[in-house]
């Protein structure tokens, strides 16, 4: 009855989204790839930029686009102007108002205070002894790829063929009627990471969702604008999965995996930044009128031919999107050992790790993760269902905040997702009982703000303050207790939950819950 | 006198209260004692006087300023401010405290299971055959897997250790969770048996409860014709008689069959079973029991539940719902509620209790389904369950509602004697807890 088998399954991962490829960043490559002794001559700098993902959707291409997309997406839904008068205003900034007011119009928040006034025609909302957060934000999720029910056919988190599939997108296998999605959006949870699982070295791209009902399909369900992230998975996951097949069958292995692959990246990075120069040349003759003939064997447009471009590949593009920092690693990583291998392979190959994530040892080099600027997503207290699981502790979390660290609270379940609130407050309190000093902006942090940064989506979401987003969250009561229940969630200002009145549901639930069939549940389940 | 977190801020609550009964023996605490030293064995359970703090029975009664009395591993009484301390014993001030009565897991893997994914560590199965009713787990308890203080010290006392796998899985044990001491931990072997329904035969509900009536029959067959059986001269039997003699307590009613069931062909089955085979069944998940409530309050049969699993993970999930508890328990079925089939995280079943609450069931309902229903369901209610005379002294205080993220258990008793409150996590936890340290020894 445990979720072993979901647990086994996390350990495995792959992912994949969109992600908008642009030029930028190959000086910086390059410069280490110099650094490494690569050899690249005179070839200093160069706009190496392959072309957008054909198989893309076009709108989601480029951030201009996914502006757009955001736009569309919000005009598609009129949101009302919204006060939420009187609560507990918890705003994830260091700032808690005792009984504060939010305001909430065109899709922002446009006002958090002691007191707002409201607009006329603004729908005013009575919270008084409730408490208002941010949305939780989950940076580890395979809802949509791993559906429930776990049916075979759900099962679109692992392309468990290489262990280096950096090629696939998560979004590509994101079914958007999972059950899962509404209850964790019951939960209080208005965004998440859906990542490939762990069976593989580099499982492929990510995708942020906003939890929003009635989407049809991925591109209803994306994050407007955040960037894609990169699903490496260390340690048992791969072994197991290769360990009879073509390996990796050690953790040698799996590091020679990384290696490898981040070397191939930094060599097809090199093969564009050639065929941008020559390219550039070719064309610079073209603009002389046919004049000189250049180097690499090309000439001017006038008497030479166009040069050809290397051959496309979508798994190294994805690898220098790493490389050129647009790409987020998200990193399945236990133990502190190989953590700090981690570390120092990426800052070999000048890339940096976003997140580490089921971190179950973070504590002991909580040093390092602060010094590098990783944050380490954790759960409060699963532990022990596999050797690099074992050492688990309650004061995960707080440790590393103690430390300086980026910790935050992530689910990797269907179940935990609904209540990553009450994981925040274990944790809390596990670090204020062994005398830890944790404040309840700080555990609400774990939740919002941290994992907003982990998935690059901090500037929009993850805290009350004006600007951003209206992802809202109003609690029953204080968030850290095991009675809490998310009453109202609002995303981009939409009120997309309100219990007992309106809780959406996926397609595959109609007809199978009591009350649809003989009309009985007339309204109150849409 | 009850050393509190403030009494020596600077160390961590558990680790001062680590020790309390021996503290409490000698009534002083010294400064700093406890903290950094080795963790001292289990303190001799001699009489203590548990005084002053909100006692919740289990019952669903409560007595406001309680006094509890025990000697040895036992509770010898139980009462208000007039029951006075014997002389001799250790009085403990537990004034603006809660004391229960321990909780109790139910179908756990604690001391069969070290890590899941490592078959070398784990002994909860009992082969491959799906009729296995002879495995008993209580062969295999390891006293000292590292997972029995992790549960211990956050108020997990008791748990019916039950293998897994197959239509009959084997017998359950009762343990206390005494660290280091496989006497006093496996206190009675084969308190039930433990089996499935659901597609575990051929892949087919159908044929799975097929074959548990062939086996209920041969064993009532066996009986009396084991001379016979030896001597080849009866029919084949469904099982090795081994696994059908097993059964045997099961039939005569003395335990019950404890039953994973979860959709409601399978309950409904479980129902029919029970009245068909005059069997003492209770049910496990019973995921989608809240439908056949009437029924199982009729039956009497109880039903233990996991109440924080709303997926529909599967078809016979469908009908996952968080108020599972409450509809079951305002129906009058007997309720029981644990993290069913776990091990590592038994200690998250204040949490479980909690979320039955939030969805609807009666708090001190809630507290009885993680203590006496689980001791009734398997037997063990004239000893387990909750705080009254005579039963083992298996108690803990907490600062507030323990159901509460904010309230861990501040000290278990188990068996009258306060517990180590140390883990191999907190251990690792003060290990790391200074990096500096580590780093002036150059790394």
């Amino acid at each position: 009855m445990t979720s072993l088998t979901r647990r086994t399954r996390s350990t495995a991962s792959r992912g994949g989204a969109r992600s908008p490829r642009r030029a930028g960043g190959l000086g910086l490559g390059l410069a280490l790839a110099a650094g490494l002794g690569l050899g690249l001559g005179g070839c200093k700098r160069g706009p190496a930029e392959p072309p957008d993902d054909p198989s893309a959707t076009a709108k989601a291409a480029t951030p201009t686009k996914a502006s757009a997309d955001a736009a569309r997406a919000q005009a598609a839904v009129e949101v009302p102007v919204v006060l939420l008068r009187g609560g507990r205003v918890m705003t994830a900034t260091g700032e808690i108002l005792e009984r504060g007011d939010v305001l909430l119009e065109g899709g922002a928040i446009k006002a958090v205070g002691a007191s707002v006034d409201a607009p006329s025609g603004a729908q005013i909302v009575d919270v008084s002894g409730k408490t208002v957060t941010p949305g939780i934000i989950d940076t580890h999720s395979h809802m949509g790829v791993y559906a429930s029910p776990g049916f075979k056919a759900h099962a679109d988190g692992n392309e468990a063929v290489a262990p280096n599939t950096a090629y696939v997108r998560s979004g590509d296998g994101y079914w958007p009627q999972d059950p899962q999605l509404e209850r964790a959006r019951a939960g209080g949870v208005t965004t998440a990471q859906i990542l490939p699982g762990s069976a593989n070295l580099i499982g492929g791209r990510s995708v942020t969702v906003r939890l929003l009902p009635y989407a049809r399909s991925i591109d209803d369900a994306r994050f407007p604008g955040a960037p894609a992230g990169l699903k490496m998975a260390c340690g048992e996951n791969p072994k197991r999965v290769y360990g009879e097949k073509s390996g990796p069958q050690t953790r040698m292995g799996n590091v020679a995996g990384y290696r490898d692959a981040f070397q191939k990246a930094v060599e097809y990075k090199r093969s564009w930044a050639k065929y941008e120069k020559a390219k550039a040349r070719w064309e610079k003759g073209d603009a002389r009128g046919g004049g000189a003939p250049l180097t690499l064997g090309g000439a001017g447009k006038g008497d030479e031919q166009e040069p050809d471009p290397p051959a496309r590949d979508f798994g190294l593009e994805t690898l220098v999107g790493v490389l050129d920092g647009e790409i987020l690693v998200h990193n399945h990583c236990y133990r502190a050992d190989e953590m700090s291998l981690m570390l120092d392979l990426a800052a070999t190959y000048g890339f940096t790790i976003r997140s580490f994530h089921h971190a179950v040892e973070a504590y002991k080099i909580a040093d390092r993760l602060a010094a590098a600027g990783t944050a380490a997503s954790v759960w409060a207290d699963w532990w022990g269902f596999k050797a690099e699981a074992f050492d688990g502790v309650r004061e995960n979390a707080a440790l590393l905040e103690a430390a300086g660290a980026r910790p935050i609270i992530h689910s990797d379940s269907g179940l935990g997702i609904q209540r990553l609130n009450q994981e925040a407050a274990k944790a809390m309190y596990a670090g204020r009982d062994a005398g830890i000093e944790i404040s309840e902006d700080t555990a609400l942090r774990w939740i919002t703000q941290n994992p907003a940064w982990a998935l690059g989506i901090d500037d929009r979401t993850g805290t009350l303050e004006v600007g951003k987003l209206a992802d809202v969250v109003v609690w029953s009561g204080s968030p850290f207790s095991v009675y809490a229940k998310a009453e109202r969630v609002y995303i981009a200002g939409e009120l997309v939950f309100e219990r007992g009145v309106s809780e959406p549901r996926s397609d595959f639930e109609v007809g199978f819950t009591d009350g649809d069939i003989d009309g009985a549940a007339k309204g109150v389940t849409p | 006198m009850s050393p509190r977190r403030n009494d020596t801020p600077a160390l961590p609550r558990r680790e001062l209260l680590r020790g309390l009964g021996a503290l409490g023996l000698v009534g002083a605490l010294a400064p700093g004692s406890g903290a950094r030293a080795a963790a001292p064995p289990v303190a001799d359970a001699l009489a203590l006087a548990l005084v002053g703090a909100e006692v919740h029975v289990g019952d669903g009664t409560v007595i406001p300023s309680g006094v509890v009395l025990t000697e040895g591993a036992r509770i010898t009484a139980v009462g208000g401010p007039e029951l006075r301390p014997p002389s001799g014993a250790a009085v403990v001030d537990l004034k603006g405290k809660i004391l229960t009565p321990g909780l109790i897991a139910a179908d756990a893997r604690v001391g069969l299971i070290e890590i899941d994914l490592e078959p070398g560590t784990r002994d909860d199965s009992g082969g491959e055959g799906p009729i296995r009713a002879a495995y008993d787990a209580g062969a295999a308890i390891n006293p000292r897997s590292s997972l029995i203080q992790v549960q211990a010290i956050e108020g997990i006392t008791s748990a019916a250790v039950s293998p897994s796998g197959g239509l009959l899985s084997g017998q359950v044990a009762l343990i206390d969770l005494v660290y280091g001491d496989r006497a006093q931990m496996v206190q009675r072997r084969g308190v039930a048996v433990r089996g499935a329904l659901g597609q575990v035969i051929a892949g087919s509900r159908a044929a799975t409860l097929a074959k548990l009536r062939e086996v209920l029959d041969d064993a009532r067959f066996l009986r009396g014709r084991k001379a016979a059986y030896d001597r080849r001269q009866t029919r084949e039997l469904a099982a090795h008689p081994r696994d059908l003699e097993a059964l045997f307590p099961a039939l005569d009613r003395k335990v019950p069959l404890t039953l994973e069931a979860h959709g409601e062909p399978d309950i409904a089955a479980a129902i029919e079973l029970a009245a068909a085979e005059k069997l003492r069944v209770v049910i496990l998940g019973g995921t989608e029991a809240w439908r056949l409530r009437s029924e199982l309050a009729a039956a009497k049969i109880p039903v233990i539940v996991y109440p924080s699993q709303n997926l529909p993970g599967s078809l016979d999930k469908l009908g996952a719902r968080l108020d599972n508890a409450a509809l079951l328990s305002a129906a009058g079925v007997e309720v029981g509620i644990a993290c069913l089939g776990d091990a590592h995280n038994l200690r998250n079943q204040t949490q479980e209790a909690g979320i039955a609450v939030a969805y609807g069931m009666d708090w001190e309902r809630a507290l009885t389904a993680v203590t006496l229903t689980i001791a009734r369901a398997y037997g063990v209610d004239a000893d387990y369950g909750s705080v009254a005379k005579g039963k083992i002294a298996n108690l803990v205080t907490w600062g507030g509602d323990p159901f509460e993220h904010a309230h861990y258990a501040e000290q278990v008793y188990i068996r009258g004697a306060a517990i180590p409150m140390v883990s191999r996590q907190t251990l690792l936890r003060e290990r790391y807890r200074d990096l500096e340290k580590i780093r002036r020894r150059g790394r």
